[in-house]
């Protein structure tokens, strides 16, 4: 039909997004990097029975400046939160958020002083996993949730994207007050 | 608030209590042993009481004594309590009792003589609540003395390093005081899309903020300063080291905890002895049937009652395969961290690691936080299948183990690594309170499995694997010889498994079997009164240790006669093994950091807790 007819073989045509967007979806690299109970089916989902390179995520990468995806994988601690939200912020666009398991969901079953109920709180999240913790499966799904919504990314997102706010310097904090109000003047 | 209570039974009369006016009240032990006899003639009337409680050594001193009472016990060659494996506390502001607020407890290990001693200080009121530190006694007291001071508040005289160790610098509480509450938000319970919660889901967004850097005391600027972790592939979760760099040797190295504290003691104060069951998988979560295994034998106790023998066996066997399956988790990361042929390590090992968490997943459901063990005994019975299943992996294993050392054990590049880093000598590891593969690895002949047996392990026959190195290496050949040590005892307690109830009969801590509450309206009325209300422990304090794949865990509990633990405390292993890494870093190489991290074997969430 039309200019495909005329075509060599072994060219096809597509859209530019559906090319980019079937890229992002089949090489999601992941941020290496672990919290709790967790990280540890996480691992397991990356090694040899669940084989997560099946989906093209198997290059968990140590930087935050390579990583396109952050599972956040275990309970969130007070003093942990700003760590998050500067590796979050240090990620470059486009970028996901899975949060693993009950704990990064909600809290889970530490309703306490320590514990940061529910990561969405610092961070945007595009799945939640149920499960305490989720079976490789369950992140596996997730994972195939992540490439629906990806497959439905289109350009005009990211032309009206704000830039994250510059992480601010060690200096201008001083408690987690100042991370509890959600923006600063 | 969404936490039902359960009925607080009054205050009662503790046994044991002696119109003595002494101000350290409950609980109070009675009759004598030698070591507590020997105690109080030395010190006479600094010693406020002494003898057994709960059948272990517990001796009240006055914190002018404390000090001097913790060097002659040291020194003494009648009682040689070389180690202190422990230090706790307990508010008492809510307990019916006179006398000081809080108490330290100190645990106290002999290992020549294989006792144990407990030690009450009530602390100094008068502004702050102070106690003498033993850090200058046991290096070991140090890291538990911060953590006491974080969280409950008690001032150690003479510490040498005085800091926060879990929560911030600027944490405005300490969160273990009865008076602090537990915090945490309401949940919110609503169906209905239009609620504004909804809304705000996923859009919480905030400024990047993170805790001002401070240069630990001891650091100087002229050196090279950097900062790993917490989000460090090689520090197994979000530990937070921050090294002192003079060229590529390490000068100095400060642990920076606390990235993963949860809270658990205090939630344990806030729940019913039966329902912290399954917030100690969470804990060690590589070892979680130890975990669970650990805190149900030390209630047990604490109730008086003995399980089955079936049950037993079956604890054991879950406890063994754990170990095997946590040494194999660490075998494959520490190898990943250090050695060129680790990704291909992780790969194999996981296949064995999962082949044993499929069989947890036949016995209860579930494959990483288990919750399998019951106060009274287990959830449920093993499967048929089971057994068939564990001995196909009883005769895999070992040929498998034999595998992964042709892979390492003679390999240059594995020796290179390993041999001669992190050296710990003999004393040095006693002084510091190390337990586990750590005391083995250095020369210290301690198991507690063998030394001092819970949960029916006296019947078993294994050896204790000992090297005298006390390097790396040596640690690793240890927990290899672990392994197989544990296949042994699996597959003697295969052999000896009898028939008969996997849980106890009382009705008081277990509930009746399904079939019973259609037909008896008394197993109803217990099922209910358990469901709603959970058991009521006896008034007292005990101390359990057992050894985890780890070290030592021990568990602290105190009660006051309710459903909940007045004070719940965890000696995590990991917590107390981690201090050494700094005496084993320095001097050597940054690269060296990892490699010592990896053989110390810790798991945050058991170090933060």
């Amino acid at each position: 039909m039309g200019l495909e007819e005329k075509l060599p073989e072994g060219i096809i045509t597509t859209q530019l997004e559906t090319l980019v967007n079937w890229s992002r979806e089949n090489s999601t690299w992941p941020l290496l990097f672990g919290l709790a109970c967790c990280a540890i089916e996480m691992i397991a989902t990356g090694s040899s029975r669940h084989d997560i390179s099946r989906y093209g995520s198997e290059l968990f990468r140590a930087s935050p400046r390579q990583a396109d995806l952050m599972i956040v994988s275990g309970r969130v601690s007070n003093k942990m939160a700003p760590v998050i939200k500067r590796l979050y912020d240090q990620m470059s666009e486009p970028k996901w958020v899975i949060a693993m398991g009950i704990c990064a969901s909600a809290g889970g079953p530490f309703n306490n002083y320590a514990i940061v109920q529910g990561v969405d709180k610092i961070i945007p999240v595009d799945v939640y996993v149920p499960g305490c913790p989720p079976r490789p499966e369950g992140l596996l799904y997730a994972m195939d949730k992540l490439r629906a919504k990806q497959g439905k990314d289109n350009f005009r997102t990211y032309a009206n994207l704000n830039a994250s706010p510059a992480p601010a310097t060690p200096e201008d904090i001083e408690s987690l007050e100042t991370l509890r109000q959600p923006q600063r003047a | 608030m969404l936490n039902v209570s359960p009925r607080q039974r009054p205050y009662e009369t503790l046994p044991g209590l002696t119109p003595l006016g002494i101000p350290a009240v409950a609980p109070l032990p009675a009759g004598e042993s030698d070591d507590t006899q020997r105690l109080v003639e030395r010190f006479g009337d600094a010693i406020l009481a002494a003898g057994m409680h709960h059948g272990q050594q517990v001796v009240y001193v006055k914190p002018e004594q404390l000090v001097a009472l913790a060097e002659f016990a040291k020194s003494d060659p009648k009682l040689q309590y070389e180690a202190i494996v422990d230090v706790s506390s307990v508010d008492r502001s809510e307990l019916p009792a006179d006398g000081a607020r809080f108490h330290a407890v100190y645990q106290l290990r002999s290992y020549a003589r294989k006792q144990h001693l407990m030690v009450v200080c009530p602390a100094d009121e008068g502004g702050d609540p102070e106690v003498p530190s033993l850090a200058g006694v046991y290096k070991g007291a140090i890291w538990p003395e911060r953590e006491v001071w974080d969280l409950m508040g008690v001032r150690f005289a003479g510490h040498p390093d005085h800091r926060r160790i879990m929560m911030p610098e600027s944490w405005p509480n300490h969160p273990l005081q009865k008076q602090v509450p537990v915090g945490g938000e309401e949940v919110p319970f609503t169906l209905t899309w239009s609620d504004p919660e909804f809304e705000s889901f996923g859009k919480q967004v905030m400024a990047a903020e993170s805790l001002p850097p401070v240069v630990p005391p001891g650091m100087s600027r002229e050196n090279m300063i950097i900062n790993m972790g917490p989000h460090h592939p090689s520090t197994h979760g979000v530990l937070r080291l921050v090294v002192e760099l003079d060229g590529e040797t390490v000068v100095n190295v400060d642990p920076d905890l606390g990235y993963l504290h949860s809270g658990f003691e205090k939630t344990g104060e806030n729940k019913r002895y039966k329902d912290f069951v399954y917030y100690t998988d969470r804990m060690d979560y590589l070892s979680a049937m130890s975990n669970n295994l650990g805190y149900c034998v030390t209630v047990e106790k604490l109730l008086g009652i003995d399980i089955p023998e079936r049950a037993e066996r079956l604890r054991v066997i879950m406890a063994e395969l754990q170990r095997v399956a946590s040494h194999l988790f660490w075998l494959s990361t520490h190898a990943l961290d250090v050695s060129g042929t680790g990704m291909a390590l992780l790969m194999y090992a996981t296949r064995e690691r999962e082949r044993i968490l499929d069989l947890f997943e036949m016995a209860c459901g579930a494959r990483l936080t288990v919750g399998y063990m019951r106060i009274g005994g287990v959830s449920r019975d093993i499967p048929p299948a089971f057994l068939g299943h564990l001995e196909e992996f009883l005769r895999a294993m070992p040929i498998r183990i034999s595998e992964y050392e042709s892979m390492l054990t003679h390999g240059p590049l594995w020796e290179e690594r390993l041999r001669g880093i992190g050296k710990l000598t003999r004393d040095e590891v006693i002084n510091m309170g190390l337990t586990g593969p750590m005391l083995r690895g250095s020369g210290v002949d301690w198991d507690l499995r063998r030394d001092a047996p819970y949960s029916g392990y006296e019947k078993y026959d294994f050896k204790v694997p000992v090297f005298t190195e006390g390097d790396s290496y040596a640690r690793y050949l240890v927990r290899m010889e672990e392994m197989r040590q544990s296949l042994r005892i699996i597959r003697q307690a295969i052999d000896n498994l009898p028939d008969g109830p996997y849980r106890v009969e009382d009705r008081k801590v277990t509930p009746p079997p399904r079939a019973e509450l259609d037909v008896s309206m008394e197993a109803l009325i217990h099922h209910f009164k358990l469901m709603t209300e959970g058991f009521q422990v006896p008034p007292g304090m005990y101390y359990h240790g057992i050894e985890s794949s780890k070290g030592e865990l021990g568990f602290f509990v105190y009660s006051d006669g309710s459903a909940k633990p007045y004070r719940l405390h965890v000696r995590g292993p990991s917590f107390n093994n981690l201090y050494a890494v700094s005496k084993m870093s320095k001097g050597a190489m940054l690269s060296d950091i990892v490699t010592n991290i990896g053989s110390i074997d810790i798991v945050l969430g058991e170090v933060d807790r």
